[in-house]
């Protein structure tokens, strides 16, 4: 059966809070999943207070502040801050966003910060993604084409260049396909919101020739059908991309391929 | 990562790729919408049924099934709503169960019971209309 | 020198598990000139390894937002001669313009195959590549008007351009090392052997032999407290360079973009400029027309940098302390800010509140661009120059991208023309590894084993005992640069600061790491990194001290002019690790072209 419970391992237990001296400052609690590979132990949730008045206004502020100033142990990944490359993907108050976006503010009460869920932790807030990138590359993101290149660019008019928008766009920081209760579930077959985002960025692509093969490969009751509408990862994607209609609009295209 | 000599050593790719596509899945997507479509008449049709021999007699409601259109429409119920209910389990079996033996077996199952219960409805429908 | 310390420090060092790979190439960083470089390799039929520390769409490409620059005249008359021209002339002619005849001649080509690999560029509408108009581009070598030569993809090239490259380049046989940490190069008498590597997932040493080391690790904004750069633009390449006892060339030449979101820092794209965009100050006025009377906003960076500081300093700055100018956008179509914007509407929303159809985003200049870097020539090879050759090659090493100095941006880099340098050079280096390179070549045995100076930095770092963090140091370094190097430099104040980093580079050597694991030790990471860093920002206080004259980003207010006759070299900078001594020299400014189809740009006043 598929795993409802977490493993005996990876059952949270206690905490250390990180309490400092100084009272003066506009403090707010940041309770943090930690989990350190080489001592063996479960994980913890530790909390940390954070002056907001010496702080950022985002969420990737504060986990800073706190590697540099009270726990420069606290591992997370983080890149460009302005929610383009996709590194500081994280549970956030029970939502998976990029942590550079997430203004504090908008968070009530204690910020609980979490890895995405449901992969393998690597440490602290860092989650493997190896799986995650290697079904990115099993969907041949690459344009191909079978006609001899043009001496210049292949044409496409605007209107068909249009379909890329809400595609091209999407930053694989699988905030979606870590939200995705099937690709819980399943994700070792089933595909998951992100990639199939990407698939159909390539597929209404018009400059692309190799569209029943993409679909050749797209049709399987794993790869694509696990998508149960849910919805999730509309709901969890930063950059405001819509997952489900990109695949509701695949299994639009095997239907009328089909029938 | 553990150090046992079971460890799945196969690369990324590998495991991603599996099996490879089936080419298929179109056609149950497809049919599970058919059906899906099909029991919202026949739905409404079916409590349409209950209500009118509700508190009728044994011999009324026979006849009442015995209706040529009624059982038209109540087979067309029977055979869409058993193929919606093979349709959706078997999803729900793929989605949950994950050992390849018990998963075969419940799909099997999941088959039998609903062919079963299909012909079950579709021979007593049958008998009532014919006056058996 | 610095190998014997390591040695003498007797380390622990059997506690590292090392494993040995052998590769004709071995590209570092995943950047966009990285990935192209490495396709190019592969495609060559070489075995080519590309090491990144973060995974490669993650790398600071993805950023890039305007365009990128090829004269496809798609959208206006356009010729890569004007584009060369414009090209010298934002350089302040302090570009190698054997180089730049070399960029501007292979960007169409470079831009349609970028199209071919699948970037999803914006369209006009006969379905050509869309171009928009970027500062400095002109039509007619100079005269004007305005060209239209930067290719978007709305207002996300960057980010499109970083994908697709990585998309095309697994369809090649590269391999991929992810998430893996260059610490230092391997040298050999001058010659480059390969590259040592720690791999973050597990903290086991790689050690990298390589016919060719291609260096694409981008630039070093992250020494400065205000940048638009990412947190990992630390520019290890750089400083493995320095740390191999080679050299780094116009270090002192840093670029402030105009817009950078006030606070925040993060970048909003000239081409809301080029868009229709206009700066105003606290008198409402359109200022830019004063300073330059004919490209007005859309000037040369440094031109504009300039204009707003100059500006703010005179007290016509906006918001309760005077200190940021407006940038408006609200007077433009709602419709084309949705279609060729999206990108930027959506940063200012989220880090200055603003609705760009509404409101003007506050900004600021702020450090964006390293001109600097391993000097190269066009082919991507590294220069080393000698007493009697200022051009030799180090045999086994390249440099392109941010990282590199080709140079093509000599002092200040026109917008759009780093994505081009990216696709061109990434693509000129895969081509001559294939030319100089036999697939397969046996590596020769290393005389020592080449990880011990690597991993006596490693394991020092990491077991060292000292009074200050990481954060701390890195902190005091930014804050010095930031105040002592910054859009006006003062003779003054670069003599404080030179004096303050020399002492943060002393300092540098008592920092204590509290993370000792050997995965995921980010603690660690950071310290090399603020160690890649300190050098950097050393030999850019120091380039800056020693230029006396203003060019292109080096505006200095006690030498206000440019000095042709004292000055027209590039700035070239040694350091001794050990000693911490900085050791200026110069090369000349190449004053010749490619080829015989355009005559050296003669310098002449830079008037926009």
């Amino acid at each position: 059966m598929v795993e409802l419970a977490l493993p005996n391992n990876s059952v949270l237990k206690g905490g250390k809070d990180w309490a400092q001296a100084e009272a003066a400052g506009n403090y707010k609690s940041f309770k943090v999943y930690r989990w350190n590979p080489d001592d063996g132990k479960n994980p913890s949730l530790d909390t940390y207070h954070v002056d907001l008045d010496t702080c950022g206004p985002m969420v990737l502020d504060a986990i800073i502040k706190i590697k540099s100033e009270i726990d420069p142990t606290l591992t997370f990944r983080r890149s460009c801050r302005e929610g383009i490359c996709g590194s500081c993907a994280m549970n956030i108050d029970g939502t998976n966003t990029l942590a550079c976006t997430k203004a504090i503010a908008d968070v009530k009460g204690e910020v609980k910060i979490y890895p995405l869920p449901h992969l393998e932790v690597i440490k602290d807030l860092v989650p493997d993604l190896t799986n995650f990138y290697a079904q990115h590359a099993s969907i041949e993101p690459w344009l191909k084409t079978t006609t001899v290149e043009p001496e210049k660019e292949w044409l496409q008019s605007p209107k068909e260049r249009a379909k890329l928008d809400g595609l091209y766009e999407c930053i694989l920081c699988a905030c979606c396909a870590t939200s995705c209760p099937s690709y819980w579930w399943n994700g070792d077959r089933y595909l998951g919101p992100a990639i199939l985002l990407q698939s159909y960025r390539w597929l209404i692509d018009s400059r692309d020739e190799a569209t029943g093969e993409r679909l050749d490969d797209l049709e399987d009751p794993f790869r694509l059908y696990r998508c149960h509408t849910i919805m999730n990862c509309a709901k969890a994607c930063p950059k405001g991309l819509n997952p489900a209609k990109a695949i509701a609009s695949i299994k639009q295209m095997m239907v009328e391929r089909k029938y | 990562m553990s150090n046992n000599s079971n460890h799945d050593m196969r690369t990324p790719l590998s495991k991603v790729r599996g099996l490879g596509s089936a080419k298929d899945g179109t056609s149950h997507f497809w049919r599970q919408r058919l059906t899906g479509l099909a029991n919202i008449p026949l739905a409404l049709f079916f409590i349409y049924c209950i209500a009118s021999v509700a508190g009728k007699s044994h011999a009324d409601t026979l006849a009442f099934v015995a209706n040529p259109i009624i059982a038209i429409l109540l087979l067309l119920f029977v055979l869409s709503g058993v193929y919606h209910m093979k349709l959706g389990m078997q999803v729900i079996i793929e989605d949950y169960i994950h050992g390849e033996k018990i998963k075969i077996l419940a799909l099997i199952l999941n088959l039998f019971f609903a062919a079963f219960i299909g012909m079950a409805c579709v021979f007593s429908i049958l008998k009532i209309s014919f006056g058996g | 020198m610095a190998k014997s310390k390591a040695k003498a420090a007797n380390l622990n060092l059997d506690a590292y598990e090392i494993i040995e790979h052998e590769y004709d190439v071995v590209v570092v960083g995943a950047g966009g000139a990285g990935l192209r470089a490495t396709l190019g390799a592969a495609q060559a039929g070489l075995r080519t390894a590309c090491i990144s520390k973060v995974f490669p769409t993650r790398s600071h490409t993805v950023a890039a937002q305007g365009g990128v620059a090829a004269s496809l005249g798609n959208m206006s008359p356009d010729n890569w001669k004007w584009h060369m021209y414009d090209t010298v002339k934002g350089s302040d002619w302090l570009g190698d313009q054997d180089a730049i005849e070399y960029l501007c001649r292979n960007a169409p080509k470079a831009v349609y195959e970028l199209e071919h690999f699948g970037v999803p560029f914006s369209r006009t509408e006969d379905g050509k590549i869309y171009q928009r108009p970027f500062g400095g581009m002109m039509q007619n070598f100079g005269e004007g008007p305005e060209a239209q030569r930067t290719c978007a993809a709305a207002d996300r090239t960057g980010h499109a351009m970083l994908h697709t490259l990585y998309g095309q380049s697994l369809r090649y046989d590269a391999e991929f090392f992810i998430e893996y940490f260059a610490i230092d190069l391997i040298m050999e008498d001058g010659e480059c052997k390969g590259v040592v590597c720690i791999n973050m997932d597990d903290g086991k040493i790689h050690v990298f032999r390589s016919h060719v080391a291609m260096m694409a690790t981008g630039g070093y904004g992250r020494t400065f407290f205000s940048c638009t750069s990412a947190h990992t633009c630390t520019g290890d390449g750089n400083a493995m360079v320095l740390r191999a006892g080679l050299g780094l060339q116009d270090m002192e030449f840093v670029q402030f973009h105009p817009t950078g979101i006030y606070g925040a820092g993060c970048l909003i794209t000239e081409g809301s400029r080029g868009e229709g965009g206009i700066l105003i100050n606290s008198e409402g006025e359109r200022f830019m027309e004063r300073y330059a009377p004919s490209a007005k906003d859309l000037a040369s960076r440094d031109v504009v940098s300039r204009a707003m500081t100059i500006e703010i300093r005179e007290g016509r700055g906006v918001g309760p302390d005077k200190d940021h100018i407006y940038l408006h956008l609200d007077h433009l179509d709602p419709a084309l800010l949705a279609e060729r914007l999206p990108g930027i509407s959506e940063s200012a929303k989220i880090f200055a509140g603003v609705d760009v159809n509404k409101e003007p985003i506050p900004v600021l200049p702020t450090v964006h661009y390293n001109m600097g870097g391993i000097p190269t020539n066009y082919h991507g090879e590294v220069i080393n120059p000698t007493k009697d050759d200022a051009n030799a090659i180090v045999p086994g090493l390249m440099a392109i991208g941010e990282a590199a100095c080709v140079s093509v941006h000599g002092a200040n880099r026109l917008g759009s023309n780093s994505l081009i340098d990216l696709v061109v050079f990434g693509r000129a280096a895969g081509m001559r590894a294939g030319e100089t390179i036999k697939p397969n070549t046996p590596h020769a045995p290393l005389k020592e084993a080449g990880h011990e100076y690597a991993l006596g930095r490693l394991d020092h770092a990491r077991f060292k005992k000292g009074e200050f963090t990481t954060a701390e140091m890195r902190l005091r370094m930014q804050k010095t640069m930031q105040t002592n190097c910054a859009v006006f430099r003062d003779g003054p104040i670069l003599e404080e600061g030179v004096k303050l980093i020399n002492e943060i580079w002393q300092d540098a050597s008592e920092i204590s790491v509290t993370d000792k694991s050997l995965i995921w030790n980010s603690d660690l990471l950071e310290c090399l990194e603020f160690d890649n860093l300190i050098s950097q920002a050393v030999v850019t206080m120091e380039g800056a001290n020693n230029r006396k004259e203003s060019r292109g980003g080096h505006a200095r207010e006690d030498f206000p002019d440019r000095n042709d006759k004292q000055w027209m070299k590039h700035t070239f900078v040694t350091t001794d690790d050990v000693k911490k001594k900085v050791k200026i020299s110069y090369r000349p400014v190449h004053d010749f072209t490619m080829t015989d189809e355009i005559d050296y740009i003669k310098p002449k006043k830079r008037v926009y």
